[in-house]
């Protein structure tokens, strides 16, 4: 298996590398997509902690996305001068306490009671940042002005410019993406595994599936607070589409066209659906139609994802011979 | 206080409306667990057909028969070639399956008929408006409402005084002992699938001429029925009538005193029921 690792370490270092030097060989066109795609990866694998590792499919996953959302406009349009990475951490806590909060009522159930449940969370969240407009503008939305991020040492970013704003949201993504196979290699995210194999056995064996649920559940929701909150950030731009349906269902089919059975898959998936998209939309105006025929297919037939058809054995294949192995 | 009871009819008739698309919904869900989001692409279908009928064959008496049986055998065609083969997969499996399937079917139809409202006219015979309680009132909506009572009892009577009824209820029950007596389960869930498909397709058509077609009105009442579904219970025919009917009048209620929490008051019900009694008002099993 030692040619597995290296397999994976120079591939991740190749990886790393094109991510690094991603402005500097594209144009300022793509550096925008890849900021975008990195937010919504990270959305994805929020989402994933919950479909892939817990079996919990939430329908409205983006309550969490859009509650960090709106903090962070919230917060930029009424305290001058907040520092953004102070900012980032409230609307990842809101983001936290909003799953804790939904959570609390939604992961005693499963299945589609589960999916259900967290959806009328989330259509009642959508529901009030459209008719509360003192607060949130209602459909018209919210501008915001991008913050300038002071950094010791470095002077101070202006997140104007498109390419430090690449750099910021890589450091960040990339951080709590860590965070969260970190956090999945600890007692707790196995704990979560073994429910999602049989539940039943697990909490015979002790475990707490309420507690534990629960944990994965509000971890999920601070981390899709932060792909909120740089998505604001992003676009500049805040309104009631951060949280409505097609959000919610937009993760769900990154999550699953990538393959929820591995952790990078909706990440290959959210790079797969912006790229796909960027690429049809100049082509056709009825993208959708082929996203949602990608989408039946992988749930037919590849149910693995994109990602399970790039299987070691499969790759190993292709360099090493019938006889050798 | 006419108000009030033309407001009343007006929540019957979506209530109305909302039962016929929702009983498929509910049923297939009680017979296999399977929530069906595809179903609200059938309503979709039923009403987009009705347009392409009254436009090129002049008569939409036709397209209430023509609809329902073109949208019915899609229904059963889905079941048979995708739905079956997911099943071994589980729940979640079948959830995305159906997902994937009302957004390709939604823009299909975006494609055949564009993004634009479609209007159907009123057929001439139940064009105008009757008295009622001082004011007037449309006949088509009566006829909405007269037509969805008939349809129901025609399913009551079917469900509660035929063998295949029998074996239906039965199968919401318990779907493996039925299948162990000898019947064909997955025979009896296809034509469950495809008459509840039909069903929708129905609602689609008489809701035509009343609500305007456009391509999201499939996800408007997709929503809606999951309240209905949840809310009445999973798999309960009851209980999707009975709070198919409390949410027409809340709505319907709801636009005239509180607009502005209108929308709010239905998904906070749903989560209260969730919550507060998981298997819904009228629902027995988890």
């Amino acid at each position: 298996m030692n040619r597995r690792r290296a397999l994976k370490i120079v591939g991740g270092g190749i990886a790393s590398l094109f991510l690094l030097l991603l402005p500097v060989l594209l144009p300022e066109v793509d550096v925008h997509l890849a900021t975008e795609i990195l937010i919504f990866a990270l959305f994805a694998v929020s989402f994933n902690l919950l479909l892939g590792y817990c079996g919990l499919l939430p329908f409205g996953h983006a309550a969490c996305f859009g509650v960090g959302a709106y903090a962070t406009a919230l917060i930029f349009k009424h305290i001058t001068g907040m520092p953004f990475l102070i900012t980032l951490l409230i609307s990842a806590l809101s983001g936290f306490v909003g799953a804790l909060i939904i959570g609390f009522f939604c992961v005693r159930l499963s299945g589609s009671y589960f999916a259900l449940i967290s959806l009328a969370f989330q259509m009642f969240l959508y529901a009030v940042a459209l008719k509360w407009r003192d607060v949130t503008n209602g459909d018209d939305g919210m501008g915001v002005t991008r913050p300038d991020l002071y950094l010791p040492g470095l002077g101070t970013l202006s997140l104007m410019n498109i390419q430090y704003l690449y750099y910021v949201t890589l450091v960040i993504v990339a951080l709590a993406i860590l965070a969260c196979y970190l956090f999945l290699k600890t007692p707790l995210g196995h704990a979560a595994v073994s429910m999602r194999e049989n539940v039943i056995r697990a909490s015979f064996l002790g475990y707490n599936v309420f507690l534990t649920r629960l944990a994965i559940f509000s971890f999920s929701g601070f981390l899709a607070g932060i792909s909120g909150a740089l998505f604001v950030v992003f676009e500049e731009f805040v309104a009631t589409t951060v949280m409505d349906v097609h959000m919610s269902f937009t993760v769900i089919l990154m999550a699953t066209i990538g393959g929820t059975g591995h952790f990078l898959g909706p990440v290959l998936g959210a790079v797969f659906l912006m790229v796909f998209q960027d690429w049809i939309s100049s082509l056709t105006k009825h993208w959708w139609l082929f996203m949602g025929i990608v989408f039946v297919m992988v749930v037919l037939y590849a149910e693995g994802g994109l990602i399970g058809l790039f299987k070691w054995e499969k790759i190993r294949a292709l360099f090493v011979s019938e006889k050798e192995s | 206080m006419d108000t009030y009871i033309i407001q009343a009819i007006h929540g019957l008739v979506y209530g109305m409306l909302l039962f016929l698309v929702s009983s498929g919904l509910t049923l297939v869900f009680g017979m296999m667990g399977v929530l069906n989001l595809a179903h609200a692409a059938f309503y979709m279908l039923g009403a987009y057909f009705a347009y392409t009928i009254t436009v090129h064959l002049g008569n939409f008496w036709l397209s209430l028969i023509l609809a329902p049986l073109i949208v019915g055998t899609v229904g059963i065609g889905i079941e048979h070639f995708t739905l079956r083969k997911v099943h071994k997969s589980g729940h979640v499996a079948e959830l995305l399956l159906t997902f994937g399937l009302f957004y390709v079917f939604g823009e299909l139809v975006r494609i055949i008929w564009g993004s634009n409202p479609l209007r159907i006219p009123v057929p001439a015979l139940l064009a105008g408006e009757i008295p009622l309680m001082g004011t007037t009132y449309p006949i088509y909506r009566t006829f909405i409402l007269g037509f969805s009572f008939l349809i129901l009892i025609g399913m009551a009577l079917l469900l509660l005084r035929t063998r295949i009824g029998i074996i239906i209820r039965a199968a919401v029950s318990d779907a493996d002992m039925v299948d162990v007596l000898g019947t064909n389960v997955p025979r009896v869930f296809m034509g469950v699938f495809g008459g509840g498909a039909a069903l929708a397709a129905l609602a689609g058509v008489i809701a035509a001429p009343f609500l305007s077609t456009y391509p999201g009105m499939g996800l408007d009442v997709l929503l809606d029925c999951f309240v209905v579904i949840v809310v009445g219970g999973f798999g309960s025919l009851l209980g999707a009538f009975v709070t198919s009917l409390m949410l027409g009048e809340l709505q319907s209620f709801g636009v005239l005193w509180i607009p502005r929490l209108a929308l709010v008051f239905q998904f906070l019900l749903m989560a209260v029921v969730l919550i507060v009694r998981p298997t819904g008002l009228f629902g027995e099993k988890q």
